[in-house]
């Protein structure tokens, strides 16, 4: 059986939402820029915090496997 | 399809599955149509990770078969929705939903929704629980959800940021989300120079006031390339990541603020710390529970403890503290007693009531500590039908009664000024026996230092 993009058009994503994404994201690429130029100038000079949370992190919890511990001593 | 029987109100949007309830277990039927992308997921071991960074709900795979698969997920105590949540909540599931988009994409896939109810609050922070809203992204195609997520979550979030968190209440009257037009017309001038703000609902708003009427999305060619979508979505991770509550700021020593006598205090947490270890209690609702200080005061080990209150700073509190100290079995909830959440959506049951929700979970005692004055001079609601409302929620109830001469309730009292004795009915012995309609007294101790009395009740079988 064949897949079919975005099998069902279930909900609308708006016409203009789809068009605007273009412009959105050029202004995005610029912001993310200048961050980026502004971030490195920063570290330069020392002056920058290290990023906690950013999209990228994935917090694994270590905490999940204390109960089994406890339990098998 | 026998199962489709028991479908889930809200499940009937997405055609990829459903949800449904098999012998009291939460259940999710994947159809046919979604099986190839599903197979795609397993085969890139998509889960896995997320699943571990506890991201999205896990589950396993019960039953596979060429009609349907289907799949049991984690059960979720309470499921809330986006009106109950604090700012801080809102904001932590508008990044969870971008952080799987970024996720999904690096792998060569795209969340094709991006409802808010997708999102829930679970063991202490914020999970994704809708497993089948992953689809295969399209090379260098705009994102599908991309006008949803806005008004799911940016919308609601900058409004609040401008107006205050009670906005985040408008979700309520919007299952779909915040309109974009509304939205724009909402936002103070200076937003439009703002580069994210002016692209992401300004302008927004307008395009999608001119396509408005177009039918023939397919004559125009829309082309994104992967990098300029990550852009927007990371920079949209980092816009929503900087946005605060002006309120927020002056939280300071919340509770200091609320006139207890440190003696009243300790003994009231010590008799009420007695009565839920002496009957192991599991499961508590606090209603009116403030920033979490009672429960987190008990020295039994909760499974859960929803901590309900209708003051949003008291609510952001409460998670700020969920998620510092990573506690698991706290649960925060805004909620007003005088108006709780209604069925909304479809036959006005595609969210259900968080007075259903509540019930259906489940609670094993309610605490009602400095709240039935409250409930009686300011919601003017007569004692006998707060009894009803606390007996159709738990077998127990420690509610703590301010007699007519306690400070607060003075002051109550003097607002209602010639009215005045229209509460003359705000009397202990009325409200013992408009109480005992509902409930047995098993215990009731006076609060030293106070003039307000604790009572441990058992609805009357």
């Amino acid at each position: 059986m064949g897949y079919f993009s975005m099998m069902f058009l279930y909900f609308d994503p708006g016409l203009g939402a789809m068009l605007v994404q273009a412009i959105v994201a050029a202004a995005a690429g610029i912001i993310l820029f200048s961050k980026n130029l502004m971030y490195k100038v920063k570290s330069f000079f020392g002056l920058t915090k290290p990023q906690e949370d950013g999209i990228d992190a994935m917090e694994f919890e270590q905490d999940e496997k204390q109960p089994n511990e406890e339990q098998s001593s | 399809m026998k199962s489709k029987a028991h479908r889930h109100e809200a499940s009937f949007r997405d055609p990829s599955g459903f949800i449904f309830e098999d012998g009291g277990t939460v259940k999710r039927a994947i159809n046919p149509i979604y099986f190839p992308v599903y197979q795609a997921l397993c085969d890139n071991d998509f889960f896995a990770p997320l699943f571990k960074a506890k991201m999205l709900i896990p589950h396993v795979e019960e039953e596979q078969t060429p009609e349907r698969i289907v799949l049991k997920p984690d059960q979720l105590d309470l499921m809330t929705y986006p009106y109950e949540w604090s700012f801080d909540q809102f904001k932590q599931a508008a990044l969870l939903t971008l952080k799987l988009q970024n996720y999904a994409l690096e792998r060569g896939f795209s969340l094709k929704d991006a409802s808010a109810y997708n999102v829930t609050f679970y063991k202490g922070r914020a999970i994704f629980i809708d497993t089948l809203s992953f689809d295969f992204y399209q090379k260098d195609q705009p994102w599908r959800a991309y006008k949803q997520f806005v008004m799911h979550f940016l919308s609601p979030l900058v409004l609040a940021h401008y107006h205050g968190a009670e906005v985040l209440k408008m979700m309520q009257n919007h299952i779909d989300g915040i309109p974009v037009s509304l939205v724009a017309s909402l936002l103070p001038k200076r937003t439009k120079l703002s580069p994210t703000l002016y692209t992401n609902i300004h302008l927004l708003a307008k395009l999608e006031a001119k396509h408005n009427d177009e039918y023939k999305p397919k004559s125009r060619k829309m082309h994104l390339s992967k990098k300029a979508l990550s852009n927007m979505i990371r920079s949209l991770y980092d816009y929503i990541d900087g946005l605060e509550l002006k309120q927020q700021t002056e939280w300071g020593d919340y509770y200091n603020k609320t006139n207890y006598q440190p003696e009243a205090f300790s003994f009231k947490k010590q008799q009420i710390d007695h009565w839920i270890s002496q009957r192991a209690l599991k499961k508590v609702l606090d209603v009116g529970g403030n920033d979490g200080t009672f429960v987190r005061a008990l020295s039994e080990d909760l499974d859960l403890a929803v901590v309900a209150d209708i003051d949003h700073n008291a609510v952001a509190l409460n998670y700020a503290q969920v998620k510092a100290n990573k506690e698991h079995n706290i649960l925060p909830l805004w909620f007003d007693v005088a108006q709780p959440s209604p069925g909304i959506g479809w036959v006005n049951q595609e969210r259900s009531p968080i007075l259903n929700r509540l019930s259906k979970w489940g609670p094993e005692v309610v605490l009602a500590l400095a709240v039935i004055h409250h409930m009686t001079l300011s919601g003017n609601v007569p004692f006998e039908d707060s009894a009803r409302f606390f007996a159709g929620l738990s077998p127990l109830l420690i509610i703590e009664f301010p007699k007519r001469k306690d400070s607060w309730v003075d002051s109550l009292l003097q607002r209602k000024r010639e009215f005045i004795n229209h509460f003359d009915h705000y009397h202990q012995e009325d409200f013992e026996s408009a109480f005992a309609q509902y409930f047995e007294t098993l215990e009731q101790v006076e609060i030293p230092g106070s003039k307000r009395i604790l009572y441990l009740m058992k609805t009357r079988s």
